[in-house]
């Protein structure tokens, strides 16, 4: 069987990538024909009408497009999760230096970055952050982020969405002033010299969720060759022995086209946060394989909380029944024990 | 029906299918149609634009740049809202199939949407097919370059007439079921590699 699966060029990709180039698919009789989309938004309508089987997404969007909240209304199911972290703050080195953290610890840093933000919206020229999506944890983890330092995100700063392939370079030319985004690109950021990371947002937010594989739900009791295909790849990702190897095929033109041991700190956790080499190490930073793979449905309560808070929906209980439900841990165990 | 009260901005990478489309729109009556260059200031760009519709080509980095225009926060700058209407299933595969994204100021009638998104369709139909003929055309070009090549190294190395140089290929092409530029390829590979 032939199927065509879109992503966006992140890290927290790589099971899928693995899978194709790796044998993991082929085992499972099945041909990938991997689809590399510009951003989130192309992702999610190509899914709607059928151009694409199956994608690498972010959980909340799968949540956000099958409740008709993002794009066409389009039912999804998610039998797999890909991956748990990944993701961090970076700011530009101006806003660094004027931060004068005294650490790293999240606390920090926050606080540091509360004073700034605050004072420049003072003054009327407010801070510009970048997310990837409005519906996307990086939304979500910037406002847990703000509130650790007491900043309302909504008052005193402007939050402006640029898909993660052009955030590093909206950084570079200055129209943002810092972004949440996955890897490889805060690390891009500040091999480019041009970005600090300031928080590794699995301190933030431990275990958060990040990327799943979902599906037109029409599809769900056919997905088992393929769950089992990216757990296979996926816990081979998740092989530190591995790490080296993976760097060099993600790094490929046609899938990251990004250099190679810039991709393995983010797949080690071994995160360079400066250009001085200053290192930040969490072996959670990213998560794959079997401490990730499974659905869980609280991560859907999770998103509905903070989609909430966002001010992007209005809970009620059906809401959250219909969000749990596209998480779909039945096919993710059936998919493993047949 | 020519439309004065509408406005409509064009997002798209490529400026000889924006203009394509720009001139389908004013061609409909559509009096203020307006181009947009896919650039970092497009989010103010559209804002001071205040557009009733976006039509954006589907594969835009910046469509996830327009859409938070409507969905990021309680602090909504502008409605630039949805893909299209979502009742019209057909509509939205026949827009995602040409390569078009669209959107659309709440309120606005289905209808008019409808019309824009007709003719956006088939000018990028359009572009698509005069893109799939430039790439043919140059092709044959080049076909018809190689078999000449082909038929003069046969003429000076059999001294061949040039109709007898260009039946012998066609004889062999038709005996091998191969194309005739196949095996004037072929030639020339050969007597490029004999010197």
């Amino acid at each position: 069987m032939r199927l065509a699966l879109g992503y966006v060029p992140l890290v927290d990709a790589a099971s899928l990538i693995a899978a194709a180039e790796l044998g993991f698919a082929k085992a499972e009789g099945l041909t990938l024909d991997l689809v590399r989309e510009p951003s989130w938004a192309t992702l999610r309508d190509k899914l709607a009408v059928g151009h694409l089987d199956g994608a690498h997404i972010l959980a909340p969007l799968a949540i956000a497009s099958t409740l008709g909240l993002s794009g066409p209304q389009t039912r999804l199911c998610v039998p797999m999760a890909l991956n748990l972290n990944g993701n961090a703050v970076t700011v530009s080195r101006p806003l660094w230096d004027a931060m004068e953290a005294a650490d790293d610890e999240v606390d920090t840093v926050a606080a540091a970055f509360a004073r700034i933000a605050r004072r420049r919206a003072r003054e009327g020229r407010p801070l510009t952050l970048g997310t990837v999506h409005p519906f996307s944890s990086h939304t979500y983890q910037l406002r847990i982020f703000a509130e650790r330092g007491g900043l309302d995100l909504d008052a005193d700063t402007r939050l402006v969405v640029i898909p993660p392939p052009q955030i590093a370079e909206a950084l570079r030319r200055e129209l943002i002033d810092g972004f949440c985004v996955g890897s490889p690109w805060n690390s891009v950021a500040v091999a480019e010299g041009y970005g600090r990371i300031a928080v590794l947002c699995s301190e933030l937010v431990p275990g958060c969720p990040e990327k799943v594989l979902a599906l037109p739900e029409s599809e769900a009791l056919r997905c088992a060759p393929l769950v089992r295909a990216l757990d296979r790849a996926g816990r081979w990702c998740a092989d530190p022995g591995n790490s080296a190897e993976l760097a060099s095929i993600l790094a490929r033109e046609a899938y990251l086209g990004t250099s190679a041991p810039i991709l393995e700190r983010a797949i080690t956790g071994d995160v360079v946060v400066d250009l001085d080499g200053r290192r930040r190490r969490d072996p959670h930073f990213a998560l794959f394989g079997e401490a990730a793979h499974r659905p869980d449905p609280a991560h859907a309560d999770w998103f509905i909380d903070q989609a909430q808070r966002a001010g992007q929906l209005e809970a009620s209980d059906d809401l959250r029944v219909a969000a749990r439900a596209v998480y779909r841990p039945d096919l993710f165990d059936a998919a493993l024990s047949g | 029906m020519t439309d004065p009260s509408l406005t409509v901005a064009v997002i798209d990478p490529s400026r000889a299918r924006a203009a394509i489309l720009e001139e389908g729109l004013r061609a409909a009556g559509i009096a203020h149609v307006v181009i947009i260059p896919d650039t970092a200031d497009l989010p103010a760009q559209v804002a001071a634009l205040n557009p009733d519709v976006v039509v954006i080509h589907l594969e835009s980095p910046s469509r996830d740049i327009l859409e938070q225009m409507s969905g990021l926060s309680r602090h909504v700058e502008r409605p630039v809202a949805m893909f299209v209407d979502r009742s019209d299933a057909p509509m939205m595969q026949a827009a995602v199939d040409a390569g078009i994204s669209a959107y659309v100021v709440d309120g606005l009638h289905p209808q008019r949407i409808r019309s824009i998104l007709d003719i956006a369709i088939l000018r990028f139909q359009a572009f698509a097919r005069l893109q799939r003929e430039l790439v043919e055309a140059r092709g044959e070009l080049a076909d018809r370059k190689i078999v000449e090549r082909a038929k003069g190294i046969l003429m000076a190395a059999r001294s061949m007439s040039e109709e007898e140089a260009y039946k012998l290929m066609r004889r062999k092409a038709m005996n091998e079921k191969r194309k005739i530029a196949d095996i004037a390829r072929a030639i020339v590979t050969a007597a490029d590699l004999f010197g």
